[in-house]
């Protein structure tokens, strides 16, 4: 009993080779737009790479990319068999092959299903690096003079600018690390001189943040020093002040974004998948139908398409019993092998 | 009564030209398509800088108009994709004849006149843009302190945003904010000595001192921000002048915006004057086409000579004929007619 057979007269059947045929050439189109997705998103990964601690997995894009490769080969592979489709004389010469590319066609499908998955767990690990990444970044804020990190500063002011963040996790982090240089510090002056002496490691820590942490929707203008001392400021009180600098930590905005990014692709990526499987079942059924044609001058004739040729589990059967076939085939071989050595050593 | 411009235009030109008119069509619609989307652009960029130009400012029209030319040559060039496919088929010209005397005096008249009127503002508006920048931003950066004074609160947010986006400082430097109150007095210390001593020094009672808002900061600079005491040189240790100055932005935002937008308005000026030609030729092909087919009697395949021409007569024969068909067309009955309008008539029918 065939799995959801259909019939296909020559009309249905040219209707079908001509819808699947521009099916395949939008799936083309969809392959070069998971491409571009896998790019863009590879390109935004290396923008931030300094602040991701040059460890991040490049693989959601790689595999994104690699997908709408393949998708653009076998879609347009697809086309040109569902445009000869409809020639018989063109048609025999794709006869044979098409049962494999089906198979290749139904594990790409798994390949691509798994990859849309991926955009949506692998966020995870994006977490921890930036983590890390952020933390050793605010540290080398400072050396502007050091070769190889002198633009640190440069990136997390303009990170802080564009993702309306400040610090790790909170504005908090600055105070717990030294961000103004040495060469800037005023060793004559006494202020200077108690910090530092105050501080087991010799560090120059303020309880101030740099001024990429400032919110321009803060009615005042920004306080960027004596944060938390209420006093040196007129009328403020940092418990209650919420607009004057950034609350969000960088960590979780980069976060936010990134998800947001994967995500939608994932989304997409599911969609064209959906796409790729009726295409799939679509070739199905034209091959079967195909085959079923018993006379190719006949071409007029009606024919069944099926799925399966036989139910679900009858096909496992079948294909369970092909594969112990070929195992035992294997073993005659080897045995047929030995009986002939034996007598040859006998 | 010789017609204007005639060519002569057997069968293979005919096609060539049919040909020919479809390509620049498809080139007219694609231009049409980008002027759209850089209006679009364009006025969306005013969108957000319209604060900061003075509100009696022309310039927003520029981009309307361009909108509207940019349509009408949308249009034009798929009436030229359809006319000219159609003209190489005998089945679907006839639906074609009568629409397309009238939509070639709407592309002429409207589309053209649309198009240079386009190309006339986005030569002469970027002209007034200067003033209407100076007037907006000393505006803005008055008011940058008004933030809880209903109207002008946006003033702060808007001016701190400008000035980080586009990496300036102040209108023309970073000197403008010497001059301007930009700290709200809200925020200033009544008690403290040093406020109300600049406050009594000043002859309008404001509030300056020689510190620059946060977001004039240069994020390239190697030492954290100096915004306060600038014109001090001995108020920041290790300041050393001779290294050029990256503390803050150097460009100031007028002359930032004013290159901004006018190097918007002559993209779109240059897409206008590329669209004006492709229209003029697509129009100018189309009459022939049109002429040349009339000639045949609509007859597309028909193998004869015919001339395609521009007018069928003379300047003043075609306004006498527009002039005599707009007279019968008021009158109710032919009889009623003056004998003095019938020789005129049967002159033009013999002709």
């Amino acid at each position: 009993m065939a799995l959801l057979k259909v019939k296909f007269d020559q009309k249905k059947r040219v209707k079908l080779a001509q819808g699947l045929w521009l099916m395949n050439w939008f799936s083309v189109l969809a392959g070069i737009i998971i491409f571009s997705l896998g790019l863009f998103l590879k390109i935004e990964l290396r923008k931030r790479s300094d602040v991701m601690n040059n460890s991040e997995s490049h693989f959601v894009p790689n595999s994104l990319i690699g997908m709408g490769v393949l998708s653009c080969v076998f879609n347009s592979l697809a086309g040109k068999i569902c445009y000869d489709a409809l020639d018989p004389a063109k048609y025999a010469r794709w006869k044979p092959w098409l049962k494999p590319y089906l198979a290749i066609c139904v594990l790409f499908n798994i390949i691509l299903f798994l990859v849309a998955l991926c955009c949506f767990l692998l966020r995870g690990s994006l977490e921890s690096t930036l983590g890390q990444g952020l933390k050793n970044g605010m540290k080398y804020y400072r050396d502007t003079d050091t070769p190889g990190r002198c633009f640190m500063k440069k990136t997390i002011d303009m990170l802080q600018i564009e993702f309306k963040c400040c610090g790790n996790n909170g504005f908090r982090d600055w105070f717990e690390i030294q961000w103004i240089s040495n060469r800037y510090l005023d060793f004559s002056s006494k202020e200077v001189k108690d910090r530092i002496k105050s501080n087991v490691d010799g560090r120059y820590l303020v309880d101030g943040v740099p001024f990429s942490c400032c919110n321009p929707s803060s009615p005042r203008p920004c306080i960027q020093y004596q944060i938390t001392n209420n006093s040196a400021h007129y009328s403020y009180d940092h418990q209650t002040e919420e607009l004057n600098l950034w609350v969000r930590g960088c960590r979780a905005a980069l976060l936010s974004y990134y998800s947001s990014l994967m995500n939608s692709m994932g989304v997409v990526t599911l969609l064209i998948w959906l796409f790729e499987v009726t295409i799939t079942i679509g070739l199905r059924y034209l091959q079967t139908s195909l085959d079923g044609v018993s006379n190719p001058e006949e071409s007029e004739s009606e024919s069944e398409g099926w799925l399966l040729e036989k139910s679900v589990p009858e096909t496992w059967k079948a294909f369970l019993e092909s594969v112990k076939k070929l195992g035992k085939g294997n073993q005659v071989e080897a045995e047929g092998a030995d009986a002939g050595q034996a007598p040859e050593a006998g | 009564m010789a017609p204007v411009l005639p060519l002569v235009l057997p069968l293979q030109p005919r096609i060539r030209l049919a040909q020919g008119l479809w390509l620049l069509s498809w080139l007219l619609t694609l231009a049409g398509g980008v002027i759209l989307l850089c209006s679009g652009h364009l006025l969306v960029q005013l969108r957000h800088l319209g604060t900061f130009l003075a509100p009696s400012c022309q310039f927003p029209v520029l981009p309307q108009a361009a909108l509207a030319a940019g349509t009408v040559a949308l249009g034009t060039g798929l009436v030229g994709v359809g006319a000219s496919r159609a003209s190489l088929n005998a089945a679907l010209y006839p639906p074609w004849r009568g629409v397309l005397g009238p939509l070639l005096v709407a592309g002429t008249a409207g589309g053209g006149g649309l198009l240079v009127v386009a190309l006339g503002l986005a030569l002469a508006l970027p002209g007034s843009l200067d003033e209407a920048l100076e007037e907006g931003l000393v505006t803005a950066l008055a008011h940058y302190k008004d933030t809880e004074v209903p109207g002008n609160c946006q003033a702060k947010r808007l001016v701190d945003e400008l000035q980080l986006r586009y990496h300036c400082c102040g209108r023309h430097g970073y000197k403008d904010w010497f001059g301007v109150q930009w700290v709200s007095s809200r925020y200033l210390d009544p008690g403290d000595q040093d406020v109300a001593d600049r406050i009594q020094s000043n002859v309008e009672g404001l509030y300056l001192t020689d510190g620059v808002p946060f977001s004039c900061c240069n994020p390239h600079s190697p030492r954290p921000c100096l915004q306060n005491r600038l014109s001090d040189s001995y108020a920041h240790p290790l300041f050393d002048p001779r290294q050029p100055n990256q503390n803050l932005w150097a460009q100031g935002c007028h002359e930032v915006l004013l290159e901004h937008l006018q190097d918007l308005a002559g993209t779109l000026g240059s897409m206008l004057a590329v669209t004006f030609l492709l229209q003029a030729l697509v129009l100018l092909g189309l009459r022939y086409l049109q002429t040349a087919l009339e000639g045949l009697g609509g007859v597309i395949d028909a193998e004869g000579e015919t001339q395609g021409y521009l007018f069928p007569g003379g300047l003043k024969d075609m306004l006498k004929t527009a002039w005599l068909q707009g007279g019968v067309a008021c009158r109710p009955a032919p009889e009623e007619a003056p004998p003095g309008e019938a020789p005129p008539k049967e002159d033009l029918s013999e002709a």
